[in-house]
């Protein structure tokens, strides 16, 4: 398959979590064509997680990994992932994205995304990080915004809406932000690409 | 009255005493130490340093706030 974007192969990509966020990013961006992704998740495929997240039936119990890994090879058998199955924390966080140009931040819970986010910006030099905060509930698709904060920090979302009783977490909307994302991360790697 | 500059808005602290510390600040707006991220003039703050970074007039402060859900 051809990637849309040739200048990329030699770029990498790190993407930490691979739920609702993570498997929709990991799956765009394998289409278009960065050289290599580093994909982190500690968990299995669950059957609640198919309403957002790009795994199959015939996937549950599986470490989300392993599953992802095999979805990729089927859009282009000659992707480069390096996967880990571990959990994240302020003392691997910089050894595991050390090679990645850009990282996607795709977690859950709040308080990880903070950790993922301090640890990235403060402990690497020159990655730039894509987060995201506020993708839950329905519609209000144009409220999900991409903003750069600072030089290497680019933050996507509508910055308020939480997961909450009420407020599920929806395929669309999570789809919106993580492509969101993914296409920041592009706009990152063009920005950054020079042919030397 | 003196002011920072925080998420690109200018904030005006009343009583003349601005916070004297990124914790001080958290606290005064109310913001969660655990979910947010700061930086400082273009420089990220980490969590554990909040309480040991001044806080000084005519910065430019970034406070990012996490929301649960990915």
């Amino acid at each position: 398959m051809r990637p849309v974007f040739f200048e990329l192969q030699q770029a990498t990509v790190g993407i930490a979590g691979l739920g609702g966020l993570g498997s929709n990013v990991a799956v765009a961006l394998t289409r278009l064509g960065p050289g290599r992704l580093v994909v982190v998740d500690f968990d299995c495929v669950e059957a609640d997680n198919l309403n957002r997240q790009q795994y199959f039936l015939d996937q549950v119990g599986m470490h989300k990994v392993d599953a992802m890994l095999e979805n990729l090879r089927r859009i282009r058998p000659d992707v480069e992932v390096v996967a880990h199955k571990v959990r994240l924390d302020p003392g691997n966080i910089p050894a595991v994205f050390a090679d990645c140009d850009v990282v996607a931040e795709c977690f859950d819970r709040s308080d990880q995304k903070q950790m993922l986010v301090e640890t990235l910006l403060s402990r690497l030099a020159r990655t730039v990080v894509v987060s995201v905060s506020g993708l839950a509930g329905y519609g209000r698709s144009n409220a999900i915004q991409t903003r750069r904060i600072s030089p290497r920090h680019i933050l996507v979302g509508d910055g308020v809406s939480g997961i909450g009783p009420g407020v599920p977490l929806t395929a669309a909307r999570v789809g919106i932000a993580a492509h969101h994302q993914a296409n920041a991360v592009i706009e990152v790697l063009l920005e950054q690409w020079s042919p030397d | 009255m003196p002011s920072l500059r925080i998420n690109g808005t200018d904030h005006a602290f009343p009583g003349d005493t601005l916070p004297a510390t990124v914790a001080e600040l958290l606290n005064a707006l109310e913001i969660d130490h655990a979910t947010v991220v700061a930086e400082v003039d273009g420089q990220i703050v980490e969590r554990t340093r909040f309480g040991e970074t001044p806080i000084r007039e005519g910065q430019s402060i970034e406070l990012v706030r996490f929301v649960g859900g990915g």
